[in-house]
């Protein structure tokens, strides 16, 4: 499903080019999860949001679904992301003015699904995540645990065929953690790619596979099922 | 989708009440003001819209010119009327000659009312098509006839008939009610003339009118015309320039022209410098136009600095829409709609201040204006007011905020950089440039209304009132009214004048005297006056004496004012005499027998004209200028005033007007375009400050954590003041000093236009700048000082 070949990536300041990415090369299989690990500033998150076509990278070769993407535009990108693509983020990034609902709604907007449409996936995926009672509070109302069950809802509700989790658990205590790693266990068996970056060697064991990244390339891999 | 905006745009507006409050009074207010400008300026230019033949109804007017100084107005001689209904009628659906608006006396029974009315000629009520609601169409045609407006038949008949009545004119003349008409509405010429006699009885109501049926040089009345449709304004006036110049040759050399001047002009364009249309009204119209933009333009600035500032506060927002899969283009039009969400409930309220004050503002601008709650115009144009305001306070957040990369603000590392202030900063710089412009403008325009009202006019205008000589009873009657009002106590002295001391009714030329220059064309307001003259109005005499019955060749003397003595050239005037050169022969020469101060007659802004003030030995007179007794109240010698005249004169009402009165009514005009602007400069300032208040408050809330920290550090609650302050003063200086020369050079070319005229001094632009920067660190120091006193603990705390 993804091959990138020899990525590479650079942050540049006035003085200083900072190597971000060193022609990183590797390949994720439908219905693979993938765990990424490394200290600070290996270059996780920036691999993550090039995976996710938020971000263009500086060379090398990103396929997704044997496309070459690494060149498209924004308006390009942005439609590719918007049909195949789900985000979870350590830190949930909900809207503070929407509700549950409306949160999860959002990506179907954009979408375009019809209205009746939207109700039906949306109850099902809030349903699916156990936050059905809470589908007219807001993100400030609920706990940790319960907004980032929101924030897998919102990046499932599409179908997407790829979910990009960044720290997913970062931010919860180890039994919403473990919650949430469930979740993607569940999403991951009914056949949705999932690619996770994360510190804790306890999650990352879920996986299928660990890419252990230093100074921007890859050191190790190791296949756990 | 939408509705998934106006969700978000709505929960935005509740949650950050502060800045919603902020926004929407500032554009409600700004756009307020924007509103009321509008029906303002619609309201100018919509004057004689009544008219249904607007577009085809012309007045004729006449340049001449004298000493190289070309005079223009609409004054005309008689015979013009009979060249144009015998060479030229071709042209015109009508012609009609027309006194001068002028107050009579109407009574019917015992009920005896005052009301302004013109004489004109039969086609009047077709070319004004004026709405007849009783009696004839041609209401006119009978000599002894008269046509009345609907409110003042009201007032003489109250609901009796009026039709066929005999009402008696000035006391003089018995003339029958022919027709009603509906009363001419407000904003519209002829709206005074609450009655019409006919022509052919006005000609022959007073010698001097008969007479001047073939003086060419006797420019006395007013003729209005109404054009074929199949001619135009331009073409006519080709055609009848030069009637006068070739009719009557010894006109000539004054060189009079004739045009026509439409009727949409007549209200705002009516100035004339030199022969030449100069604009007039319309330039109060632009200027106040301008005005409103620029208001409403501060408001928009508002919207656009808060939603920039807050961009941090957004930017997540802006990110996960992003990640999430919208599109730039949907984001701006996300944000437009809120812009427009706000916009819209600003309307709202600005629609709510303006029914508020409408009432306020039409005293304010002499104005009648009515809501146009049932204009579909007014709501279409609204409409687009609305959309546009979205569209200009919306447009650059949008762009801004949607430009955000989604990969930054999602890790939290977004700052705005060094520059990301910057247009926030020029802003705030053009809000207050704007501001402090329009303090400076108005205090321009007050110091100059003040600077002519200390003119010293060269008499004694306070304690003095003109009763207005209103028949022929008064007549020969002058030294025994006199006589009898120094007898009561109410006055200490009269004198009789041919005209109001507050405005020049007669102008002359035509004489000479030994050293005037060839060629020379003096132009002389011409004034006569009766003995006491100079003792009742108190002017200096500079030379010689004023009027005395103790000589008896004083009814050949005249006095002339300062000016004219250097006008006409005269070294050591008293006892020179000057000759009326058409009736050389016939009359007496005039002797000067004093020379008087200038006393300011016409505009308080121009210089005082050459006047020459003759002794009126035919009891000419239209004022008796009454100075009154300084030992007893004003309302006690107005009762015995009256007295001397109900005794007298039995039959007509008690009429009388203050001098300084009538003197302050030069200011109007002045005073009420102060008032205008010093109201928007208010509105200005405030929505600035509003502003200000605003983005001072985001600055201190965006800059908590560091204020904590420079706390625990030691600075002390002033220092951090300073901090906070520092950077909009700055702004303001900035504005200040590109204000200043600004508004120095624009009211210096406004001065211009008056001839006695004030200095841009620097004290405006000391009182302009002090009182901008202390508004503004008032408006700062508030957030500044909340900031700097807050517990640094809970500041760190923040974070």
């Amino acid at each position: 499903m993804i091959q990138i070949t020899d990525l590479e990536k650079f942050y540049k300041t006035e003085e200083v080019q900072t190597i971000a990415l060193n022609k990183l090369s590797f390949n994720v299989k439908e219905g693979e999860f993938v765990a990424i690990m490394g200290p600070s500033g290996c270059g996780k998150s920036t691999l993550l949001n090039i995976l996710g076509l938020l971000d263009d990278p500086d060379g090398g070769s990103f396929k997704f679904n044997g496309t070459e993407v690494a060149g498209y535009n924004e308006r390009k990108r942005s439609e590719l992301r918007k049909h195949n693509i789900g985000f979870v983020f350590q830190s949930f990034n909900l809207i503070d003015e929407l509700t549950v609902f409306e949160n999860v709604e959002l990506p179907l907007i954009y979408t375009g699904v019809k209205p009746a449409e939207r109700k039906k996936q949306v109850e099902a995926v809030l349903e699916k995540m156990q936050i059905m009672h809470r589908r007219n509070h807001f993100p400030q109302q609920l706990s940790g645990g319960q907004q980032q069950r929101v924030a897998v809802a919102r990046a499932v509700v599409n179908n997407p065929k790829l979910i990009l989790a960044d720290e997913p658990t970062g931010n919860l205590d180890s039994t919403n953690g473990n919650e949430v790693m469930d979740l993607l266990i569940d999403l991951n068996e009914a056949g949705t790619t999932i690619i996770m970056v994360t510190h804790s060697e306890h999650d990352a064991k879920y996986s299928h596979r660990i890419i252990r990244m230093l100074d921007g390339q890859k050191v190790t891999e190791n296949i756990l099922a | 989708m939408l509705k998934n905006y106006f969700k978000i745009a709505f929960r935005n507006l509740i949650k950050n009440k502060v800045y919603s409050i902020i926004n929407i009074s500032g554009l409600a207010v700004g756009m307020a003001a924007t509103i009321m400008i509008g029906l303002w300026v619609t309201d100018e230019l919509n004057f004689n819209n009544h008219f249904k033949n607007k577009a085809t109804i012309a007045q004729v007017f006449q340049s001449q010119t004298m000493n190289k100084e070309t005079g223009t107005g609409p004054a005309i001689p008689r015979p013009l009327e009979f060249v144009l209904q015998q060479e030229y009628a071709d042209n015109f659906k009508h012609i009609i000659m027309s006194s001068w608006l002028q107050p009579r006396y109407l009574k019917f029974g015992d009920t005896n009312i005052y009301r302004e009315g013109n004489a004109m000629q039969e086609g009047a009520t077709a070319m004004l098509d004026l709405d007849i609601i009783a009696g004839e169409k041609n209401g006119l045609k009978q000599k002894n006839a008269i046509m009345l407006s609907e409110s003042a038949a009201r007032s003489l008949f109250g609901n009796l008939p009026a039709l066929g009545n005999v009402i008696k004119i000035n006391n003089e003349d018995d003339l029958v009610v022919t027709a009603i008409y509906k009363d001419i509405p407000a904003n519209n010429s002829f709206s005074d003339m609450k009655y019409i006699i006919p022509w052919k009885h006005y000609i022959t109501t007073q010698d001097w009118i008969e007479f001047s049926k073939d003086a060419w040089d006797n420019n006395s009345f007013q003729l209005f015309v109404q054009l074929h449709d199949n001619t135009t304004m331009e073409s006519v006036t080709a055609k009848i320039k030069d009637i006068k110049k070739d009719t009557a040759p010894d006109t000539a050399e004054f060189n009079p022209q004739l045009f026509l001047l439409p009727m949409k002009d007549w209200y705002l364009r009516s100035d004339f410098e030199n022969g030449v249309q100069a604009g007039g009204r319309i330039e109060n119209v632009w200027l106040f136009g301008i005005i409103g933009i620029f208001i409403l333009l501060l408001a928009c600035i508002n919207f656009i600095n808060l939603s920039t500032a807050r961009s941090e506060k957004r930017a997540t927002e802006v990110g996960i829409r992003k990640s999430i899969g919208s599109k730039r283009s949907q984001l701006i039009f996300q944000f437009l709609s809120e812009s427009f969400l706000i916009v819209v409930l600003s309307f709202i309220v600005a629609l709510g201040l303006v029914l508020l004050f409408l009432n306020g503002f039409n005293i304010l601008a002499s104005k009648a204006i009515v809501f146009p709650w049932f204009n579909s115009q007014f709501w279409a144009i609204s409409l687009f007011f609305v959309i546009v305001t979205a569209f200009l306070a919306g447009s650059y957040p949008a762009i801004y905020l949607s430009s955000f990369n989604p990969v930054t603000v999602l890790k939290g590392t977004f700052k705005s950089g060094r520059y990301a202030s910057l247009p926030r900063k020029i802003l705030v710089v053009t809000q207050f440039t704007v501001s402090v412009a329009l303090i400076i403008g108005t205090l321009v325009v007050m110091n100059q209304i003040q600077f002519s009202k200390d003119r010293p006019v060269g008499y004694n205008k306070k304690g003095l009132i003109q009763i207005p000589v209103m028949s022929n009873e008064f007549l020969g009657k002058r030294d025994v009214i006199r006589n009898q009002l120094i007898d009561s106590g109410g006055a200490i002295e009269m004198a009789g004048t041919s005209g109001p001391m507050t405005d020049v009714w007669s102008n002359r030329s035509g004489y000479t005297w030994d050293g005037k220059s060839a060629g020379f064309q003096e132009d002389l307001a011409y004034t006569t006056v009766s003995y006491e003259f100079v003792e009742t109005l108190g002017l200096k005499v500079t030379a010689g004496r004023g009027f005395s019955r103790a000589f008896a060749t004083d009814s050949t003397a005249v006095i002339l004012n300062e000016t004219a003595v250097k006008y006409m050239n005269i070294k050591n005037p008293i006892g020179k005499y000057i000759r009326d050169s058409d009736t050389e022969n016939q009359d007496p020469p005039l002797k000067i027998v004093g020379v008087v101060e200038d006393m300011v007659i016409q505009s308080p802004y121009s210089p005082v004209k050459q006047a020459m003030y003759a002794f009126d030995r035919n009891d000419n007179t239209a004022f008796y200028n009454v100075r009154l007794n300084p030992e007893h109240s004003t309302s006690e010698n107005l009762t015995r005033i009256e007295g001397v005249f109900k005794k007298n004169f039995p039959d007509t009402p008690f009429d009388y007007q203050f001098i300084d009165e009538e003197y302050g009514a030069k200011f109007k005009s002045e005073e009420r375009i102060a008032s205008l602007s010093r109201v928007f400069t208010v509105l200005a300032i405030f929505i600035s400050c509003l502003g200000l208040f605003g983005l001072a408050s985001f600055v201190a809330e965006q800059r908590t954590k560091e204020i904590g920290v420079r706390k625990v550090l030691g600075a002390s609650i002033s220092q951090l003041w300073l901090l906070l302050s520092k950077d909009f003063i700055t702004l303001v200086v900035i504005a200040l000093l590109i204000a200043s020369p600004i508004a120095y050079v624009v009211m210096g070319q406004w001065l211009q236009k008056f001839s006695y005229r004030t200095t841009v001094s620097w004290d405006v632009f000391a009182i302009a700048c002090l009182g901008a920067l202390i508004i503004t660190l008032i408006t700062v120091s508030f957030q500044a000082i909340k900031a700097a006193t807050s517990n640094p603990v809970d500041s760190l705390r923040t974070e």
